[in-house]
């Protein structure tokens, strides 16, 4: 699914953002990046959905090397992502419905497809009543339910969430990262920043990547 | 192919949605369009109708012939046959000595009384060539050495400069063409790429998720041919409007220039101007849509 063998990246301000990463995550596995901020999390997802490309090492995400060269099979990847942004990126003046049908609209999905899975997908995220609500009208965690809504209803191999609970409060927060888990099945792989580790502290059947200063730790958490 | 055609309403409801956020600054594009496409459509106006003027005026461009001394009606007519088949000949005639006296006699009008000074009618007998102006110098020249004609009066000043003034409307005509086509260009592209500016988070996210760009750019061209298709349908019926209100006053002030048919007339800058509009929103959308993303990966 994922796997990174000496990757490093340096900005071109001279920061070295990631050191020497050797990574492997499977399909279905459920991984929580952690780490201050600042520690290079963010660095690590930009590199795995190919908006950054590795300085140095191999890298290579659904089967697809992650390099400059590769930008065409690169956008082809990101349609079997669902990423979800802190900062939500839902598409304003439109309806949480149009946001989530718009997330699919170029892929091989008939249209009458496309409705019933956003459908499905608002019911999952609790918002099946908001359906035809502006998203410039909801809540900040009705909004982050909406893009993570869009982030399922696109069935995606892989879904990458980059600090979906930062800018929500405690309950939220909880009920966001509650709804990431319950996505997760043997063939869709998650992976979640968060700088929150309180949140994650009981957490179990996980994989915990501990960032650093650009230098990672990887833990195995399994079923109690 | 297929995919596109799906998101047919999507990307009209984007198209849409763009020009509904920027709309005033969009309305000043579109007034521009349409002032410079119907500024466009008044020269091919003015073309087509001093082109049909220079045409008819090309089409009457003639020499004259004079025969030598003692030459007979018969031997005449035998040259004007031959001269028929020179390149560069569209017609050749026999005007003898009455025709060219009672010619001379419509020229003069109420002076005509002046022939009645002559005891004899001083006209010769000539042949009457019209010619294609092109043509002119190999007509000429065959006819200077031909057996029985003494000398050729060719009016070559006028026609040359008959043969520039067709010249000049043309190269005019071609600069305007060229001028309207640039001004659209740019108008339609500089929208364009502020349009793709103004939408950046949202194309940003659109490319996040893995959007082709021709999706991602499909609304953004069809802005632009909106804007000038919709132009183009306001610069033609504005046209349409203006010579139809011109055509008669122009006919009876300027009864000599021989207008073509209003039909004819409102055809060619109608299609002129739709088929640029189509040709220019599609190529200012494409340029703005490829300089937008060429600035976006520097």
């Amino acid at each position: 699914m994922i796997e990174a063998y000496g990757v490093s990246l340096q900005y071109r301000d001279g920061t070295m953002a990631l050191k020497n990463v050797q990574l492997k995550v499977d399909r279905g596995e459920f991984v929580y990046i952690t780490g201050p901020s600042g520690s290079g999390k963010t660095s690590l997802l930009k590199l795995m959905m190919g908006i950054e490309y590795p300085t140095s090492g191999t890298l290579s995400v659904l089967g697809r090397p992650i390099s400059r060269r590769n930008t065409g099979k690169i956008r082809k990847m990101r349609r079997e992502i669902g990423p979800v942004f802190q900062e939500f990126k839902l598409i304003q003046g439109r309806t949480a419905m149009e946001n989530i049908i718009m997330g699919m609209r170029f892929l091989k999905i008939p249209y009458r497809e496309m409705k019933q899975e956003a459908s499905n997908a608002l019911a999952v995220v609790g918002l099946e009543h908001k359906a035809y609500t502006r998203v410039e009208n909801l809540s900040w965690g009705e909004a982050q339910r909406v893009a993570i809504a869009r982030a399922i209803a696109r069935k995606p191999a892989l879904i990458l969430a980059d600090e979906p609970t930062g800018n929500l409060d405690m309950d939220n927060a909880v009920n966001i990262l509650s709804l990431l888990e319950s996505i997760k099945d043997k063939d869709t792989t998650v992976i979640v920043t968060t700088h929150a580790t309180h949140l994650i502290e009981n957490q179990r059947n996980v994989t915990l990547i501990h960032i650093e200063k650009g230098n990672i730790t990887i833990e195995r958490r399994g079923k109690e | 192919m297929m995919r596109l055609f799906r998101n047919i309403g999507y990307f009209f409801r984007e198209a849409g949605k763009v020009l509904w956020m920027n709309r005033l600054s969009y309305i000043f594009s579109f007034i521009g369009t349409v002032l410079v496409l119907f500024i466009f459509g008044l020269a091919v106006s003015g073309w087509r109708i001093s082109d049909q003027f220079v045409d008819m005026l090309q089409q009457e461009a003639e020499i004259s012939a004079y025969f030598e001394e003692n030459i007979n009606i018969p031997e005449a007519e035998k040259l004007v046959d031959f001269i028929k088949t020179i390149d560069g000949v569209w017609d050749a005639r026999y005007v003898g000595t009455d025709e060219a006296h009672h010619r001379m006699e419509e020229i003069l009008g109420d002076e005509a009384s002046i022939l009645e000074l002559f005891e004899q009618n001083p006209f010769e007998a000539f042949i009457e060539v019209r010619i294609d102006l092109d043509k002119m110098d190999n007509v000429l020249e065959q006819l200077k050495y031909l057996k029985g004609i003494d000398y050729v009066r060719d009016n070559r000043d006028i026609l040359e400069q008959l043969q520039g003034i067709a010249q000049a409307l043309e190269v005019l005509v071609y600069l305007i063409i060229a001028a309207v086509s640039i001004t659209t260009m740019v108008l339609i592209s500089h929208m364009i790429r502020q349009a793709i500016y103004q939408n950046k988070e949202h194309i940003y996210t659109l490319r996040l998720l893995g959007a082709p760009n021709r999706f991602i750019g499909f609304p953004y061209l069809l802005v632009g041919m909106l804007l000038t298709l919709l132009g183009g349908i306001l610069a033609s019926i504005s046209i349409v409007y203006l010579l139809r209100e011109a055509y008669g006053q122009m006919k009876g002030i300027l009864p000599f220039i021989p207008l073509p048919a209003l039909n004819e007339l409102a055809f060619w800058p109608v299609t002129s101007i739709m088929g640029i509009s189509i040709l220019l929103g599609l190529l200012g959308s494409l340029f703005g849509i490829s300089s937008a993303n060429k600035e976006k990966r520097s």
